[in-house]
């Protein structure tokens, strides 16, 4: 019937081919597999980490400290002699396990929440978003700082700090679109003969606000990485001995001045890399799903 | 847009020309008014020459201004009743004069603004003649009745933040009497040997009465002279020193400039002192932002804090010169007694010999600080390499001790080390991965890192939840009771909470603390160390160096083991 | 709802944010490990003195004792004690705070001249590769941590070309000092009292009349009793003024800007210091920003030159240059000025980590410093303070958008 109609388009929108993705559309589409492919180069990298650093990656003195790159060490050493390609082959994971858990926790919790005052209007709406608007409201880092020192280090706790900021981000964005959405000719007919609420969110609402949310997801992917590396620039990253990419860009600008170029560099570029697979993803994505989406860029 | 016709083209033409004019009167008057107040305000005052500089600079050659560059900020004011850290402690004592001073480059105390001074056999009166002809800012001569004011005044206002409190001036002093206008009598309540010392401590700086002034019947913690802004003289209550405070600006709590200028009064004014007639610093926001400022020549002298890689390298450079110094900063390691496994002297041991300063030393600090072997760190007396009994690192002695109590390569002493993450410390986290790394090649021991930021890591210490961890000292002042009290003995150690009690150690440490000869002392201070090598209480890792880097034209740089930075002997050559 | 109703509403709802805001503050701060007091004892301290400091910071009171205390006092305007050194916490961020503003103001500058004009640009050649590579720069930099572009730019410009300096907000002994209108008792009375009114008088008057024309009014008998009713006021206003300052030694407006202080001095040299200063903060934390405007410019811009008016203005000839900012311009300009409102408020939060790195006392870096301090009431007040703004800016951007297309009242 239409229902099964409104939700086949949707979802072939959601997962179309690869190759008719790079077609379609130009530049959007090759956005996303550039985005893609980068991604997923840095996460398999990551993973086989364990297997393909030539040294381990925490140990000190394998190496003269400060060595610039050269043929024994391809990328360098830091300052406590550490190589720095296995630091950099394994420095991703913390990263990518804070942005992953974060966007769980967020997703767990706001689109849930969004979906439900959203519905249930009224006072219940106002609440949420008042609440919301006010976390909103507050520069983020400062939010993510308060909640690490409460919580303590650790990759979960990070987590924890950046999705409590971007939450309101995922409520606000689904709110919008449910609210412009109920107002649809064929929701409130669904309604009128008697679909039940629940059907609704599920068969019309959820499918529509799915690529929004696809497009915030990657958005804040790319910027809890960006956080991440901001916390971990204050001193509030995990514990010294994980290789951590944040961790070398913080200990690389020290050694910047002095010429000691490789410890930031080569830490930097990766971060930007991840960021930018993210967000390149997004880009596209958003370009395709919702060519005439509002571009709210809400962080 | 409408259609236009002429008339309202003429109109409108006619208007715009009207108002053009009248702008144009309005802004010549306004532009006159500029001009008019920019000629009225005052001019910021030209220093007045010296009346005879020293004699091996001559007056063209020596530069009349200096900008130095640090990282640091006064923390609270420039009252020596709370200023309790190095910077504000060093522009005080660029500000005023204490009683005795340090010979520059050594640990010997020469006369100040008093010029000789003897001490009762008992030890517990201490006697002062003061130097006569030195005035204050209004004129009024310095006498006998501002020192007893000074320190009446601090130890009454016993601001819990301040160094009074915190030295404990106020347990050691018992009063100061006038005895004539220029001799000044300090009676203890203990003997103190390490009284001159506190007395050349900057926070032992006489007040000027006029601005620390007396508010109702006894001084309390209002008194406390703040930051007041535009107002530098109100600012703090000094005087006598060599320089007078021409400006302080300081935004939400942190300082962005302080000017000084020399001060006609200084009593060594004569002798060509300050050699620099202006002072500007500078503060950056931290290391890297010092080490370029320094680079690209924007001040003349940097000072604190720079990261050792930054020194390093510039050490190579051909147009900056770099100092080092003693250090009297150390860093040690503590470990809980009261639990497991450290309650456990032999434990304690097993880690003292597996330690690898030297390391920690190169890896860290790549060499730029010194391994410490003994509390009491290098320059000072009482300083003995106790701790090299272990044989640093001596695995052997390691694995025998902790086989002893069962620990083995497959029973690994496992605990957590914790460090400071928010730079309270310099390279906290490096120094506990290279502790750790020590530690664990010793192959019976498992270290796991912790760490907190500073404010959470002080909440631990007193809540006694960490296992080991890892803490930093300066001195209050020079002496090595300073570095023993407040570390093994019972009440003077508590704040450290690592829960060690000996009573013979406390009876050594009295005994050093009140006998006046230090041939005597030293031989305590022997038998002090070599019961903390027994008992093991804490473990000292290394004394840092001190740095300053500055341009090549500049001289007068003293890094001695009083950690006093003297703003007034720092000179540059050249136009 | 009418405009008014949803002003009203809005303004009433800001109240509650800001508390619940405070609240969460005030409990998240209470929880964290380690207090204010602990922070003032580096080395030994007696349980008296402890305690003793704990009276002199507030804290023996009982928690809700506190809170209360603490919001009438916002109530009141005041901002309370700094529990690290004492100073009035409303003092110090007042201090700080124009420094963050100045730079959040140059970053957005920077960030939407380079985002709109790339943005046109990029809409212009829709789909081709000058396109592609606009994008492309708009997603990179968002991608690159602001304190790593900063710490190039340093590098670059402050180390090796040697071109500006590397951080810091003024140099030694050059703080703007603003507008010192120094009448005083000294001062000529002629000038005082005759000559400034006059002209001040004829300011409005002159700028009255252009706006009457502006807005094609007539000139007739109600234009001369207003035009006559501005010269009375200003001049008035200024008789006032003077006086003031006459019998008070001079009156001083400084607005903590350093860029407007300095043109109000009047010092040409210290306005190009300060901007000197204030380039690479802002370049950094500018750049990062541009790809959202990028982004929003070109996807607006696009959607608005396919509109008819655009076609006609086109076909009757118009230059390109013309028809691109006079007249698409500014229909998509409406959504790009909603985006640099809500940007402004991030903005701020995002100056925390391009202040560290630039040593720019503003703030953002007290804010941290204060955190790790545990500085209860400086920490709270600046949370206030932030959330205060951040709210004003976007309830002035909601009004204004609601006020300019009334769909949306939501």
């Amino acid at each position: 019937m239409r229902k099964d109609i409104v939700n086949k388009s949707m979802l072939a929108k959601i997962i179309p081919g690869l190759g008719s993705l790079a077609k379609r559309r130009g530049l959007a589409g090759k956005l996303v597999i550039l985005g893609a492919i980068l991604t997923a180069s840095i996460v398999v990298m990551t993973l086989l980490s364990p297997w393909i650093t030539p040294y381990s990656p925490s140990k000190i003195n394998v190496g003269i400290p400060l060595t610039a790159p050269n043929s024994q060490f391809p990328l360098g050493t830091d300052n406590l002699g550490r190589d720095m390609l296995s630091r950099i082959i394994a420095g991703g994971g913390v990263m990518l396990q804070v942005a992953l858990v974060s966007v769980a926790i967020c997703l767990l919790i706001g689109v849930p929440l969004g979906l439900f005052s959203s519905q249930t209007g009224g006072i219940v709406d106002k609440f949420f978003s008042l609440i919301m608007d006010s976390v909103y409201a507050f520069p983020g880092i400062i939010l993510a700082i308060a909640f690490s020192l409460v919580l303590g280090r650790g990759v979960i706790n990070m987590a924890l700090s950046i999705a409590v900021v971007y939450v309101p981000s995922y409520f606000r964005v689904i709110r919008s679109q449910v609210l412009s959405i109920k107002e649809l000719p064929y929701v409130e007919a669904a309604n009128s003969i008697g679909a039940k609420r629940r059907t609704i969110l599920r068969r019309y609402i959820f499918p529509n606000v799915l690529p929004s949310v696809v497009v915030v997801a990657t958005v804040n992917f790319a910027d809890a990485i960006l956080t991440a590396a901001g916390l971990t620039f204050i001193g509030l990253g995990l514990p010294a001995n994980v290789p951590d990419w944040g961790w070398d860009l913080t200990n690389g600008r020290k050694l910047l001045p002095s010429g000691n170029w490789w410890v930031i560099t080569f830490a930097g570029t990766m971060i930007i890399l991840l960021a930018l697979g993210f967000t390149l993803m997004g880009e596209g994505l958003s370009e395709l799903l919702n060519p005439r989406l509002e571009q709210g860029e809400e962080k | 847009m409408k259609h236009l016709n002429t008339k309202d083209v003429k109109a409108v033409s006619k208007m715009i020309a009207i108002v053009a004019i009248i702008l144009v009167i309005i802004i010549a008057g306004v532009a006159a008014g500029y001009y008019y107040s920019t000629t009225q305000q005052p001019t910021s005052p030209t220093p007045t020459p010296s009346a005879s500089l020293s004699p091996t600079a001559s007056p063209s050659t020596v530069k009349e201004t200096l900008v130095m560059g640090t990282t640091d900020s006064v923390e609270t004011c420039l009252d020596p009743a709370r200023a309790y850290d190095f910077f504000g402690w060093e522009i005080i004592q660029s500000l005023g004069c204490p009683l005795v001073e340090y010979q520059a480059g050594t640990d010997q105390i020469i006369a100040s603004l008093a010029t000789s001074w003897s001490v009762s056999d008992d030890g517990l009166r201490w006697t002062f003649n003061l130097r006569q002809g030195v005035h204050f800012d209004n004129g009024s001569e310095f006498t006998a009745d501002a020192v007893k004011y000074t320190f009446d005044r601090n130890i009454q206002i016993a601001d819990p933040d301040g160094p009074f409190v915190g030295i404990g001036y106020g347990d050691i002093i018992s009063n100061v009497t006038v005895i004539s206008p220029f001799v000044v009598e300090f009676n203890l309540k203990i003997p103190f040997a390490a009284f001159l010392s506190l007395m050349a401590s900057q926070a032992s700086c006489i007040v000027d009465p006029q601005y620390a002034p007396e508010a109702g019947a006894t001084w309390s913690v209002n008194d406390v002279v703040v930051y007041r802004d535009s107002d530098p003289r109100g600012s703090n209550p000094m005087g006598l020193g060599p320089y007078t405070l021409k400006s302080w600006t300081r935004t939400a709590g942190k300082d962005s400039e302080i000017q000084l200028q020399a001060n006609p009064n200084y009593w060594n004014a004569s002798g060509g002192y300050p050699k620099t007639k202006n002072i500007n610093i500078k503060m950056y926001a931290d290391q890297s932002s010092l080490a370029l400022a320094i680079q690209s020549g924007d001040v003349d002298v940097a000072f604190r804090q720079l990261a050792t890689t930054d020194i390093i390298n510039m050490q190579h450079s051909s147009n900056l010169k770099v100092w080092t110094g003693t250090g009297a900063f150390i860093q040690y390691f503590c470990m809980q007694e009261k639990y497991a496994p450290f309650n456990d002297v032999t434990v304690r041991q097993a880690i003292a010999s597996a330690l690898n300063r030297t390391a920690l030393v190169q890896t860290v600090f790549q060499g730029q600080a010194q391994e410490l072997y003994s509390m009491i760190p290098l320059g000072m007396f009482g300083h003995t390499d106790a701790f090299q009994s272990f044989g640093a690192p001596n695995y052997t002695l390691t694995k025998e001790l902790l086989a002893s109590l069962g620990y083995n390569a497959n029973n690994k002493l496992t605990f957590d080390l914790w460090y400071e993450s928010s730079g309270h410390y310099p390279s906290s986290a490096e120094q506990a991965l290279v502790i750790q790394d020590s530690l664990q090649a010793s192959g019976v021991i498992t270290v796991n890192l912790q760490s907190l930021d500073w404010a959470g890591y002080r909440t631990a210490r007193t809540q006694e939840t960490m296992q080991a961890y890892i803490m930093g000292w300066y001195p209050d002042y020079i002496d090595p009771d300073d570095y023993i009290y407040p570390f093994v003995q019972s009440t003077g150690g508590s704040w450290l909470h690592i829960n060690y009690n000996s009573s013979t150690m406390d009876a050594l440490v009295a005994n050093a603390r009140g006998n006046t000869s230090v041939a005597i002392r030293q031989g305590i201070y022997g038998q002090i160390n070599d019961l903390i090598v027994a008992d093991c209480p804490l473990i000292p890792l290394y004394q840092s160096s001190a740095f300053a880097v500055t341009k090549t034209n500049v001289q007068g740089v003293y890094l001695d083991i009083t950690q006093q930075w003297r703003n007034w002997l720092v000179y540059a050559t050249g136009s | 709802m009418t405009l008014r109703t949803y002003v009203i509403t809005r303004i009433l709802l800001t109240i509650p944010m800001i508390l619940i805001l405070l609240t969460t503050v005030f409990i998240v701060m209470r929880v964290l490990p380690g207090d204010p007091v602990q922070m003032h004892f580096e080395k030994m301290a007696t349980p008296a003195t402890i305690e003793a400091m704990r009276v002199q910071l507030g804290l023996n009171k009982p928690l809700w004792a506190q809170y209360f205390d603490y919001v009438f006092g916002l109530f009141r305007g005041d901002l309370g004690k700094s529990m690290q050194d004492y100073s009035s916490v409303g003092q110090q961020i007042f201090s700080a705070f124009p420094a963050t503003l100045e730079l959040a103001i140059c970053a957005m500058l920077i960030a939407g001249i380079i985002g709109i004009f790339l943005g046109v640009e990029a809409s212009k050649s829709y789909n081709k590769p000058k396109d592609h590579v606009i994008r492309v720069f708009g997603i990179v930099t968002y991608a690159i941590p602001v304190f790593f572009l900063g710490m190039i730019l340093q590098l670059v410009f402050g180390v090796w070309l040697r071109w500006l300096p590397t951080g810091g907000r003024v140099a030694p002994g050059m703080n703007p000092r603003g507008l010192n209108l120094a009448l005083n008792a000294n001062s000529n009375s002629f000038v005082a009292y005759f000559v400034a009114p006059l002209l001040v008088g004829l300011l409005l008057v002159s700028v009255y009349l252009t706006a009457a024309k502006a807005k094609h009014k007539k000139f007739g008998r109600r234009a001369i009793l207003f035009s006559l009713a501005f010269f009375a006021a200003g001049s008035l206003l200024s008789g006032v003024i003077s006086w003031y300052s006459m019998s008070s030694g001079g009156i001083h407006v400084s607005t903590g800007l350093f860029t407007v202080d300095s043109l109000l001095e009047g010092n040409i040299f210290k306005f190009g210091t300060t901007i000197k200063y204030l380039l690479l903060p802002s370049l950094a934390l500018g750049l990062v920003l541009c790809g959202v405007f990028i982004r929003l410019t070109r996807s607006n811009m696009f959607d608005t030159m396919r509109l008819d008016f655009v076609t006609a203005a086109k076909a009757r000839g118009l230059k390109d240059r013309n028809v691109t900012y006079g007249y698409a311009f500014r229909n998509a300009f409406l959504p790009i000025l909603t985006m640099m409102g809500l940007e402004f408020a991030l903005l701020l939060g995002g100056a925390v980590l391009t202040e560290t790195t630039f040593s720019w006392p503003g703030l953002g870096r007290y804010l941290v410093d204060r955190i790790n301090f545990r500085d209860y009431t400086a920490i709270q007040g600046a949370v206030v303070v932030f959330g205060l703004f951040v709210s004003i800016v976007s309830l002035v951007v909601d009004l204004l958008y609601a006020y300019l297309d009334p769909r949306i009242r939501l």
